[in-house]
């Protein structure tokens, strides 16, 4: 009787260790949006796994690094190689969770393609930006050089002021691009784009950390690409997940229709990884960021941006 | 300089240095780092071109300012009537978090130059008007009651009694309108578009380049003090107290 109160005592115990609540204080550079649905749908099913993901969204990007850097924050988003190069702080990428899909956009009444574009003014988001590293990657594919670059951070900035005529060739990204044409009609162009296969929004972390708190990570990364997984099978799916979890509550009407065509646009483009990346993003990530001068060292290694352990670990799980 | 003045320059550096090397986070560089960003930066023209971008939109607010702020101020302490319309405006800009309105700007006006001088004028307006305004209306009544016993016409009391003893009032508005207009331009240059010193400052923390952030603004923040130091020397000289 004793043995058997004893081994109940463990199982119990072991259990609650289990289940045991892990916080993931997870640092948004961005407000949520429709993209943000995967991760919100991941975050949902880590937490009933009992790892909770508290996703804080912050003004930009670099708040959300900086929080990163100061370990006010486990886990960031973004692609910020320069930073990660630079600061004297270990930082690591851990999983991919989409590539760069972004779309080219000009005023018809001004340019028809990219050779138009030689010698004129074009808007990115910001300096050093993956945004900025394609148009430069165009313009060398297509042999011509821009006057000048703007950087006016937001898609939907950019998409407004092309509206408004305030500049007349920018790059957005597929909400801005749709947004834009809904509107603008046949007023503007998507200039055609080559293969780009670098991260859009991969998510790093100090390396202490991720080592420290592997098995929390490895639910969340196991849940994000299961999500991942979903999307690619049916771009639909997150219509129903939306629902089923209550995401995304006071995401307005008129943007609900807009939740397939973004996945389907998505999974046409390839951008969602079913294997969180790995190597293979980690490899295009150095290439790209390199050539758009994110990167200044010579012959980057993978081991110096990415930690893998915790997604090879999820995937052996998924398999 | 005096002795206590460099003192205090020199404990706040090496506290800095020190808040550096401890280090506080490690996005806070040490001074001696910040000082070689600087001189970096000075030497290969970074900051002198940034400073060039930066100028025009906030030279162009002042200007306007100047003009049409000390006009509209002096009208206002000439006229009730222009008083009774523009005083409660000028009181609530003054007030405004404008931080929070500037970002407004680029709906209405864009992300070019034009919402970036607006944005100075509207940080810098509010203190050159007021100021020109209290000029006017601190006039001693005394001295207005001795201009009109004397059969002085209302022309000759606004020249001669009136707008001199603004002057000084005047002066300081520009002053402290210069000093809100620093502030707006780097708001503008940081919430609108990266330009010039923002530019600088969001580039080289968004590369984790720390010491070339704190440097640049540091700059600014001894540009706009040197530059305001100056104008009140220019100010005591023009206008001595008594």
């Amino acid at each position: 009787m004793k043995k058997f109160v004893a081994a109940v005592a463990v199982l119990a115990l072991s259990s609650g260790i289990a289940t045991a609540q892990t916080k993931i204080k997870y640092a948004l550079g961005d407000v949520l949006g429709i993209d943000d649905l995967p991760l919100l749908a991941a975050a949902e099913r880590a937490k009933k796994r009992g790892v909770e993901v508290e996703i804080t969204s912050f003004k930009n990007e670099d708040i959300a690094t900086q929080a990163v850097i100061n370990g006010q924050a486990d886990v960031g988003q973004g692609t910020p190689y320069a930073a990660l190069e630079k600061v004297n702080v270990p930082i690591r990428f851990f999983v991919q969770l989409w590539s760069l899909q972004f779309f080219p956009v000009v005023a018809n009444e001004h340019y028809k393609g990219w050779k138009d574009l030689d010698g004129q003014e074009i808007a990115v988001q910001g300096r050093g930006s993956g945004t900025e590293a394609i148009m430069l990657l165009m313009a060398k594919e297509h042999g011509i050089k821009y006057k000048s670059i703007s950087y006016v951070p937001g898609s939907q900035v950019r998409a407004l002021a092309m509206l408004k005529g305030n500049i007349r060739a920018t790059i957005l990204d597929s909400t801005n691009k749709n947004f834009l044409l809904k509107e603008g009609g046949s007023k503007f162009t998507v200039l055609p784009l080559g293969n780009v296969k670098a991260s859009d929004e991969a998510l790093f972390a100090r390396l202490d950390w991720l080592q420290k708190n592997q098995a929390a990570v490895e639910v969340f990364v196991e849940e994000l690409v299961r999500v991942n997984r979903e999307i690619n099978k049916d771009p639909n799916s997150m219509v129903a997940v939306r629902k089923q979890l209550g995401l995304l509550k006071d995401l307005p009407a008129k943007l609900d229709e807009e939740i397939p065509t973004y996945f389907k646009e998505g999974v046409a483009g390839g951008i969602f990884p079913n294997d969180g990346g790995g190597e293979n993003a980690a490899k295009n990530d150095l290439e790209f960021y390199a050539l758009s001068g994110s990167i200044k060292k010579e012959n980057p290694k993978i081991e110096d941006f990415w930690h893998l352990a915790p997604l090879k670990a999820a995937l052996s799980k998924l398999k | 300089m005096r002795r206590w003045q460099l003192a205090s320059f020199v404990l706040f550096f090496g506290l800095w240095e020190l808040a550096g090397r401890w280090p506080v986070s490690p996005a806070f560089p040490p001074f001696s780092n910040t000082f070689l960003a600087l001189v970096e930066m000075t030497r290969d023209g970074t900051l002198g071109k940034a400073y060039l971008i930066t100028a025009q939109p906030l030279a162009l607010g002042i200007v306007l300012c100047a003009v049409a702020g000390i006009a509209f101020g002096i009208g206002m302490g000439l006229s009730r009537a222009i008083e009774w319309l523009s005083l409660p405006v000028f009181i609530i800009l003054q007030a405004a978090p404008m931080a929070a309105i500037i970002p407004l700007l680029t709906y209405m006006y864009g992300i070019g130059l034009t919402s970036k001088v607006l944005a100075v004028i509207m940080l810098a307006a509010p203190v050159i008007v007021m100021n020109s305004y209290k000029g006017i209306r601190n006039t001693p009544p005394s001295l207005l009651q001795m201009c009109r016993s004397f059969q002085g016409t209302r022309v000759q009391e606004v020249v001669k009694i009136v707008l001199p003893h603004a002057a000084a009032l005047v002066f300081t508005g520009l002053r402290l309108g210069l000093a809100m207009g620093f502030i707006g331009i780097v708001i503008a240059e940081l919430l609108i578009t990266p330009t010039g010193i923002g530019d600088l400052i969001s580039y080289h923390g968004s590369t984790a380049d720390y010491p070339k952030m704190f440097a640049t603004i540091a700059s600014i923040v001894a540009v706009a003090a040197i530059s305001l130091h100056l104008l009140q020397r220019l100010e005591l000289r023009l206008f001595p107290r008594d």
